[in-house]
């Protein structure tokens, strides 16, 4: 048997006291122990970024880290962004935007929005091009996710 | 112009807000009690013999619970269609590319089902093989099919006019090949499935599809089961683009498995499974000659289209009717001849793809229409304009066209391109590309079917709910179908309840693909709430003793015209009917056309039986660096006649959409073989565009309001991938002078294109 590891991590604002095997990704710790399944597994290789979630204030492909890395981190995945009832501005402005069609790549796009937002509250387009080049979506060929970013923008002033 | 309440609104996706919370369940989010993990043996060979398979140290490996081989399959082979049949889920005799399915695990985890399969032995006897589709036709080249000579599984041969007169009299004759490369869908969600086979001998799959109904058929075609123990439910689906319209072998093997193990199965492909084992475009060489006059007209044209199939049929030869279909159809011509042959390889196998054979056919076409506008230093628009199709013509190969924007694609593009400007004011190494295209916008009913059905039911609690078999796979049916609805019983599309995609709840629906939810299942729609309205207002002339052309509907309430303080609601209305009279308020929709005239035939490939036609235009504009021959897309117009846009939002999405998949065809995406073996199986090598690669789209949507289409519309899913990669081709040519005859564009061919110049 391989020897678990015990961490403590807080996702979504609830601590956890978790023992987890020393191989499994932050992906899998999330989707498979904590049922958060909106974390998307698209390629399981860090190419697609459906897997993103904010780790100590930094986005990262959770299938790229390791669930042991997450130890005395905190963890947003997006089950944890809106505000009681009402959705996040930024879910809001990816819904009226249309930036929404199969939803795969939705919650890694949102989640690496709110982490380029919450570091530069007033990105350039060029700036929005470069933190969501590592997401990818193969639905709406990006216009109205940058509609959306741009609406997001827009209602945090 | 009438007035509508829901339609043609730019109304949100009503599943979006599910989407942003993460809360809306794919199918690889469903877990269920004891259940199993499985993987699949795959053929590391691309053409063997399969002399033995030993399972036995598989099945001792702890936490394996069952193994499965040929032997537990009742080994019927499948296709789109039992004429086609050529694929096991689990092949007996022979393997045919280096991904065919041999065996395949169940365990209870991934890891315990991998290491499972590192334990089975099979002794293979490696065939030589064959990967270029010209090879494959030759004499003496292996035979992949035992029954099939010289690889062909399906040839096309087409004539309409006189096609030795028709080149006779042009003024100008061109001849010139094109070919095209296979392309991967990538959607970002894979393939994955979960099933569980009930004590009473029914099954139950969660299935990622893009047709549960005909999904059904299929399994109990291939399983050899009652269609009506199968139980067929598709979840939030993310993204299709045709790649799963299949029977997936890896789908009947999970059935399988859970009847052998007793377990619910899942089974979820990764990344490389994806690349490796489920459709792609078929590559295909063109060989086009046209002949024209010197004012332009089009006196004939003629295609040889080699397709190479890969190892297996699914929709090859319905793909390859669809490329000569397109190829003939688009322009009026009367003298045509189509050649084309669908040809086995020991490769990946093709199957249906955005556009569904139109993009190559388009490809070729449109580069040749480019040739020749030079050659006859004509504007390309021009010469387009000059053989468009029209409203209410029969083309030569017979295909009926109704509504038809093509001329209005043409100017309105041209005018929002800038074309004359930019053209006379022209810079080095910018340029503008124009391509058109025809498809179809509500399937086709070709092989027998295009169905749709919808049921409307309203409760004595007032609810409404729509029923229908089609699936949204993002593109967004679910929210213009409500919209539909909503229209016709005035009310807000949200105050519908909607149930879709089970086969135990709905109607049966043919799927989503072919451009068709739109035309087809929005009739079923369209006639389903009909049927309700009438029932309403009948109930409510009697109540409110009026007649019921004098009656109006509003916010589930019926008045009569011009007195407000009288009026019914629906709750009143369904529990009169209900408790009082003891009948439901249920309307039934069940779409499947069009009518197939007399005369056609299928064997003469000519009659195309679709209910509507499409047209579009896509004007590129390009910049390239002469230093590295990088194409960069810098403006994009889509100009669309779809009908009538039910919801402007998500047509727009659709095209922004498909154009970036265009272009990533055109420039980027290329499945690259090696001996029968991909070598880029990944988002890494390769390449699908990013947010910094898509240009800004502008759309035109062109409402030429069809007569048959719900609320005059027509489908917009396929056809916006059509055009774009020739648009883009053509302002490569417009900008340096380099004609690229064989996708993609890429840097190298641009560069070395550049250094002959």
């Amino acid at each position: 048997m391989v020897k678990k590891h015990q961490i403590r991590t807080t996702v979504n604002g609830e601590e956890y006291d978790l023992l987890v095997d020393p191989k499994k990704t932050l992906l899998q710790l999330l989707r498979e122990n904590l049922d958060l399944t909106g974390t998307k597994e698209g390629c399981d290789e860090g190419e697609c970024g459906a897997c993103s979630v904010i780790l100590d204030g930094k986005v990262v492909n959770s299938c790229l880290v390791l669930a042991v890395e997450a130890d005395n981190a905190e963890v947003t995945t997006i089950e944890g962004i809106h505000r009681g009832e009402d959705l996040h501005p930024i879910q809001k402005s990816f819904v009226d935007s249309g930036a929404v069609q199969c939803g795969f790549c939705t919650p890694g796009m949102i989640l690496t929005t709110k982490a380029m937002l919450d570091e530069i509250p007033d990105p350039s387009e060029e700036d929005i091009k470069h933190y969501l080049e590592g997401n990818l979506c193969r639905c709406t060929g990006y216009s109205k996710i940058i509609d959306a970013v741009n609406l997001a923008i827009k209602h945090s002033k | 112009m009438e007035q509508h309440s829901a339609v043609g609104k730019r109304i949100p996706q009503r599943d979006a807000v599910d989407k942003v919370k993460g809360s809306a369940i794919f199918t690889n989010d469903i877990k269920l009690k004891g259940m199993l993990y499985c993987k699949i043996l795959r053929s590391p060979l691309p053409h063997s013999r399969i002399i033995n398979i030993d399972v036995s140290k598989a099945e001792k490996l702890i936490g394996v619970k069952a193994v499965l081989t040929y032997k537990d399959t009742p080994q019927v082979k499948f296709s789109i269609s039992p004429t086609w049949a050529d694929k096991l889920p689990l092949e007996s005799e022979k393997a045919r590319y280096i991904g065919d399915e041999i065996a395949a695990v169940a365990a209870v985890d991934e890891d315990t089902a991998q290491e499972a399969l590192d334990l089975i032995q099979v002794d293979f006897e490696e065939l030589p093989g064959v990967y270029d589709p010209v090879e494959a036709m030759k004499p003496g080249a292996p035979v992949i099919h035992d029954s099939v000579e010289n690889n062909i599984s399906k040839a096309i041969h087409m004539e309409c006019g006189n096609i030795e007169e028709g080149f006779a009299s042009g003024d100008l004759i061109l001849e010139d090949t094109f070919s095209t490369q296979a392309q991967s869908h990538c959607s970002l969600e894979t393939h994955c499935c979960v099933a569980i086979c009930e004590p009473n001998d029914e099954i139950k799959i969660w299935v990622n599809t893009q047709a549960p109904h005909a999904l059904r058929q299929k399994l109990s075609y291939a399983l050899n089961i009652d269609a009506s123990k199968i139980h067929v439910i598709t979840p939030y689906l993310g993204g299709g683009f045709g790649s799963k319209i299949d029977l997936e072998p890896a789908q009947a093997i999970c059935i399988l498995l859970s009847k052998k193990s007793g377990r619910p199965v899942r089974i979820s492909n990764t990344r490389k499974d994806q690349f490796i084992s489920t459709r792609i475009r078929h590559p295909t060489i063109s060989e086009l000659k046209f002949g024209v006059k010197r004012d332009g007209t089009i006196v004939a044209k003629q295609a040889r289209v080699v397709m190479d199939n890969g190892a297996y049929n699914s929709h090859g030869p319905a793909v390859l009717l669809y490329n000569n279909v397109m190829f003939s159809s688009l322009y009026r011509v009367e003298n045509i001849k189509y050649e084309g042959y669908l040809v086995y390889t020991n490769k990946n196998w093709g199957g249906a793809c955005r556009g569904y054979g139109d993009p190559q056919a388009t490809f070729a076409q449109e580069s040749m229409m480019d040739m020749i506008a030079e050659r006859l230093n004509m504007d390309p628009i021009d010469l387009r304009l000059k053989n468009a199709n029209n409203p209410n013509e029969i083309t030569a190969n017979k295909v009926r066209i109704t509504s038809c924007g093509l001329r209005e694609c043409l100017t309105q593009a041209k005018e929002a391109s800038n074309w004359a400007e930019k053209k006379e004011t022209k810079s080095k190494y910018r340029g503008l590309g124009i391509a058109s295209m025809i498809y179809t916008g509500g399937g086709s009913i070709g092989s027998g079917f295009n169905y749709s059905g919808a049921t409307m039911q309203i409760n004595a609690d007032g609810t409404i709910h729509l029923s229908v078999g089609a699936v949204d796979i993002g593109q967004g049916s679910n929210t213009i179908l409500t919209q539909m609805a909503a229209d016709v019983l005035a009310v807000d599309p949200e105050a519908i309840r909607l149930t879709t995609a089970d086969t135990d709840t709905t109607l049966p629906c043919m799927g989503t693909f072919g451009s068709r939810v739109t035309f087809c299942a929005g009739s079923a729609v369209f006639q389903a709430t009909n049927e309700v309205k009438n029932m309403l207002l009948e109930e409510a002339s009697e109540i409110l003793e009026a007649n019921m052309e004098d009656l109006e509907m509003k916010d589930k309430e019926i008045f009569v015209k011009g007195s407000l303080g009288v009026s019914v609601t629906f709750s009143e209305l369904a529990s009169r009917a209900h408790y009082k009279r003891k009948k439901t308020l249920i309307g039934h929709g069940y779409y499947n056309g069009p009518e197939v005239s007399d005369d056609f035939d299928p064997t003469s490939y000519v009659g195309y039986p679709s209910p509507a036609m499409v047209f579009a235009t896509h004007i590129a504009e390009v910049e390239i660096d002469p230093g590295t021959g990088k194409v960069d897309v810098i403006n994009f117009v889509a100009a669309h006649d779809l009908g009538r846009a039910i919801n402007p939002l998500l047509v727009e999405g659709q095209i922004e959409g498909a154009v970036a998949q265009g272009i990533g065809w055109a420039l980027t995406e290329d499945l690259k073989f090696e001996n029968g073996k991909i070598v880029n199986p990944n988002f890494h090598d390769y390449k699908i565009l990013t947010i910094k690669d898509v240009p800004k789209i502008t759309s035109i949507l062109v409402e030429t309001i069809d007569p048959n289409g719900p609320f005059g519309a027509k489908g917009i899913g396929e056809c916006a991938m059509v055009p774009t990669a020739p648009a883009i081709v053509n302002a490569i040519y417009d900008a340096i002078g380099v004609r690229i005859k064989d996708l993609p564009a890429t840097p190298e061919k641009i560069f070395d294109g550049l250094k002959k110049i």
